[in-house]
């Protein structure tokens, strides 16, 4: 392996250990590794202490082989791999690193490719207990013993099955670091840190105890026999059936896609998935019938930030965070700043810290990694996203002429990892619309140019109106005063806006005043500003600036109609997909008189522009401007908020105006990358019932074009 | 009604945009005054303890959009309303011109239960503005407008220089307590447990 495959995702474990140096010998020493697998000889769940016993050690405190991911009901498309539990300080860890697939190489067959990839989604990287809310252990009389973790934030990770047993011992470790709370409803269901909540109430609102178990079938998986493609990850042989769990799918998977929306493509696994884990789990009529669907029962932590590649495949992935007991470590020295006391007796003293934060924050302990609390990422467990695309990487995109060739594998990129700074000029004019990806260098440097004259000859409409003109046009002058009362208010703290007679303020009212006579219909309205600011601050040219926010308009516009109608649509929409994915919380807003949604009306209005600091908002723009997922990735983050806090919102019976205050005041408190994260898992586990909540040309879809239905299907079809 | 031993008072500001509405609820609750307060988008609250008479109470005075484009939200940000403060800038025409639009609107959207008696307080903001040179609407017109509406208060006020802005709030606050107590006559018990009017002990505090 080595030289053949250098730093890839497929070396998986092995890269994780050795990249971490300090601690690297001492978990070689207690492993053999050959030919890029890694394997534990001895005692399978045995511990090993790392490190001096100082601030940066750790301490796996249990390891168990062959528990794997069963992405789909097919046996040979189970990915198996290692559990763990790690102790780091006061915290505790689990991590799941699937084995290294052996042979072929990483530029080898697509299959390959998509194995690793697999691999790379649902790889669990120091998850901490913090974060977790429940484990449920399924024990069939027949089949495997799996566990379903449950995170606060109200996903879970996919069933874990555990080949050669152990689920008792796993549950009786956690034990010992943490604080398990067994449910006297449902024996099987454990409530990690549970200290302060009533048992029942955190069983109703998990609404676990409806879950009916379903037995695993475990069919009798065929035997593949191609050595060079498998991985045997331990010596000391498991069960059978376990055997083939290493191997990775080889037929194509492109039949569930099928069935799936287009913009779903690249993820009909994901998504085939996450249907088939929760049909699995609650039975396929429950799924479809829906009304009693709720994400907390039978949802998945599904990541794909390891997919990070253009259509060529080339880039290597990025390994930065594929060290899972770096971030444990990193997440731990941030604990420790907390408390600084030494653990002496390590149970209590987890009990004190819980119930420390939860005094705190008065936010129940499910809700001790709530981002209200601290900048610190939510979540630690994850691949950091991909570095932002640059200028180099760019260029590798387009064709001679300049043409992007493949504008979804861009998409993808950006919605990763974002853009650079000096790379945002000319991308946002590709994701706003203002250039076409078909487009040439030389088609783009015409349309700059005619755009230039266009512009000004706008702009001389409205420049050239003498003052005694102006007396009798009491319209403009309305609009020219309602434009200028704004833009004197519109992010003056940063520093590209501040001060007086500053410039950009004018290019500011000038862009928005054109634009008013450009499309005088629709006028300015406030919230507009906050639109056009990000705009030209990164364009910093007038001209590029106002065709950019021309062209987000063309899909922003109805939020400012007069009737409300793109806001009422969007907010129809997201009260929908909050009953999808997440029921009590829907019944407890309809009970409260909460669905018309409007204590998220700025947050959708302005695209979170008021939520975040300048710079995330550009990072969340690029994101949700790259319409990678959906178009409407917007109102599942509206949804990944709602459930972050969904505890708080119940438990303090917030109502109305409540819930509008706590609303607004999340504003500045919002930790952008998590919530990035835990929107995408929505996203994806939404899949198609998800996009059926919103209707066609809800903003920022283009408007429907009411013409015959074949056009209409025709131009849905080239949005995506 | 013995349970709740402080009265919550649900006030609504209201005017065309810029004319100073978060700016004199910003003075008024924090003693605190921005140029640059952004434009409001939706709604937001603050709240705040007043002695009324012999009473306390807690005034819950909502800051809403000024562009009447946003007016279709106030169906759910009005409702429940004991006072609204109608507020124009002295310095702009237009937006003196609009307080009749402002008024009916409300009423047709919080439609209270006894519009002609429903209070309102009407602010001139702005005084200071260019030591009062700028001024467009005077004192007696804007009085005349209220005495036509049936006598509604009327104060001149300046949100930067905290001119006026306690004795407006005390007066609106009187006034929304007057409708307070007069439709807790009214209206039987059962109807008073209405969720938007009457907030649990938790829900007012922020």
């Amino acid at each position: 392996m080595g030289g053949q495959s250098g730093p890839t995702m497929d070396s998986g474990d092995f890269i994780d250990e050795s990249d971490y140096k300090s601690s690297a010998q001492a978990v070689k020493s207690s492993k053999t590794i050959q030919g890029g697998s890694s394997s534990l000889s001895g005692s399978e769940s045995g511990k090993m202490m790392v490190g001096n016993g100082g601030p940066d050690s750790y301490e796996v405190v249990f390891v168990k082989d062959n528990v794997s991911v069963h992405p789909t009901q097919n046996a040979s498309e189970r990915i198996s791999g290692r559990l763990r539990l790690i102790k780091q300080g006061a915290s505790l860890f689990m991590t799941w690193i699937p084995y290294t697939v052996k042979g072929g190489g990483r530029q080898g067959s697509s299959i390959m490719k998509s194995a690793e990839k697999d691999r790379n989604l649902y790889t669990i990287r120091a998850v901490s207990l913090a974060e977790m809310r429940s484990i449920r252990r399924h024990t069939p009389p027949f089949g495997l013993q799996y566990i379903i973790i449950v995170l606060t934030s109200g996903l879970a990770f996919p069933p874990l099955y555990f080949h050669t047993g152990g689920v008792r011992e796993f549950l009786s470790t956690l034990r010992n670091h943490a604080l398990l709370v067994r449910s006297n409803d449902d024996s099987n269901v454990y409530l990690v840190n549970d200290v302060q909540d009533p048992l029942q109430r955190s069983l109703t609102s998990l609404e676990l105890t409806e879950v009916t178990p379903v037995a695993v079938v475990v069919e009798p998986p065929p035997i593949v026999t191609k050595k060079d493609e498998t991985v045997q990850p331990v010596e000391e042989s498991p069960a059978s059936t376990s055997m083939q769990t290493s191997v990775y799918r080889q037929g194509p998977r492109r039949e569930a896609s099928r069935e799936i929306i287009n913009v779903l493509e690249k993820f009909s696994m994901v998504t085939k998935f996450a249907r088939d884990t929760t049909a699995h789990l609650f039975g396929e009529s429950r799924l479809l019938g829906n009304s009693e669907m709720d994400f907390d029962r039978g949802p998945m932590r599904l990541r794909n930030e390891g997919s990070v590649s253009k259509s060529t495949g080339e880039l290597p992935p990025v390994d930065g965070a594929q060290e899972p007991v770096k971030d444990g470590k990193e997440a731990a020295a941030k604990d420790e700043g907390k408390d600084t006391k030494k653990a002496q007796d390590e149970e209590s003293e987890k009990q004190k810290r819980i119930a420390n934060e939860e005094a705190s924050t008065n936010v129940g302990s499910f809700e001790l990694v709530d981002g209200t609390k601290n900048d610190t990422p939510a979540l630690v467990w994850g691949r950091a996203r991909p570095p932002p695309l640059g200028h180099e990487e760019w260029v590798t995109f387009l064709d001679r002429e300049g043409r992007v060739v493949d504008s979804k594998a861009l998409k993808k990129r950006v919605f990763h990892g974002g853009v650079e700074p000096n790379l945002r000029p000319e991308l946002w004019k590709f994701l706003l619309g203002h250039y076409k990806f078909d487009s040439t260098y030389a088609e783009r440097n015409a349309l700059v140019s005619s755009k230039r004259e266009e512009y000004k000859v706008l702009q001389a409409q409205w420049k050239t109106v003498s003052e005694d003109q102006a007396k009798r046009f009491a319209k403009f002058r309305e609009r020219k005063h309602r434009v200028e009362k704004d833009v004197i208010r519109t992010d003056r703290t940063i520093p590209f806006y501040e001060g007086d007679d500053n410039r950009n303020v004018e290019l500011l009212r000038d862009i928005l005043v054109t634009y008013s006579f450009y499309n005088f219909d629709l006028g300015y309205c406030q919230g507009m500003s906050d639109l056009l600011s990000p705009i030209l601050y990164v364009m910093e040219d007038e001209s590029e600036a106002f065709w950019c926010f021309a062209a987000l308009m063309e899909r922003m516009a109805p939020n400012f109609h007069r009737d409300q109608n793109g806001m009422q649509a969007q907010l129809s929409a997201l009260s929908k997909l909050v009953q999808l994915l997440d029921t009590p919380l829907h019944d407890y807003f309809k009970q409260n008189e909460c669905l018309n949604y409007f204590f998220c009306f700025r947050w959708i209005l302005i695209c979170f522009k008021r939520e975040f600091d300048y710079n995330d908002v550009l990072r969340l723009w690029e994101v949700l401007w790259s319409h990678y997922l959906s178009e409407h990735f917007h109102l599942y983050m509206c949804v990944a908020i709602l459930k972050r806090h969904r505890r708080k919102i119940m438990d303090e019976q917030m109502e109305f105006d409540t819930l509008l205050k706590f609303i607004n005041e999340l504003s500045g408190h919002i930790e952008l990358e998590s919530t990035l994260r835990d929107t995408e898992a929505l996203c994806l586990f939404a899949g198609e019932k998800g996009a059926a909540c919103i209707p066609p040309g809800t903003p920022p879809s283009l408007p429907v074009v009411e013409v015959d239905p074949f056009a209409v299907s025709l131009e849905s079809s080239q949005n995506l | 009604m013995s349970a709740r031993k402080r009265t919550l008072l649900k006030v609504i500001i209201l005017g065309d945009s810029g004319v100073g509405k978060t700016s004199l609820m910003n003075q008024y609750v924090n003693k605190k005054f921005s140029n640059q307060y952004k434009a409001t988008i939706g709604a937001d609250f603050l709240t705040k303890e007043v002695q009324v008479e012999d009473r306390l109470v807690t005034m819950q005075i909502w800051d809403t959009a000024g562009q009447e484009r946003f007016q279709s939200l106030g169906v759910a940000f009005y409702r429940g309303a004991d006072c609204c403060v109608l507020v124009y800038d002295v310095n702009v025409m237009k937006s003196f011109d609009n307080l009749d639009n402002w008024r009916e609107e409300f009423l047709i959207q919080a439609s209270p239960s006894d519009p002609e008696n429903f209070p309102f307080v009407v602010l001139g903001n702005k005084v200071d503005v260019d030591g009062g040179n700028s001024r467009v609407v005077s004192e007696k017109k804007a009085k005349a407008w209220c005495a036509a509406k049936g006598g509604i208060p009327y104060f001149e006020t300046s949100a930067k220089e905290d001119f006026n802005v306690d004795a407006a709030f005390q007066c609106i606050a009187k006034n929304a307590l007057k409708n307070e107590t007069e439709e807790e006559i009214y209206l039987p018990d059962t109807i008073d447990v209405n969720a938007s009017r009457v907030p649990k002990a938790s829900g007012c505090e922020c």
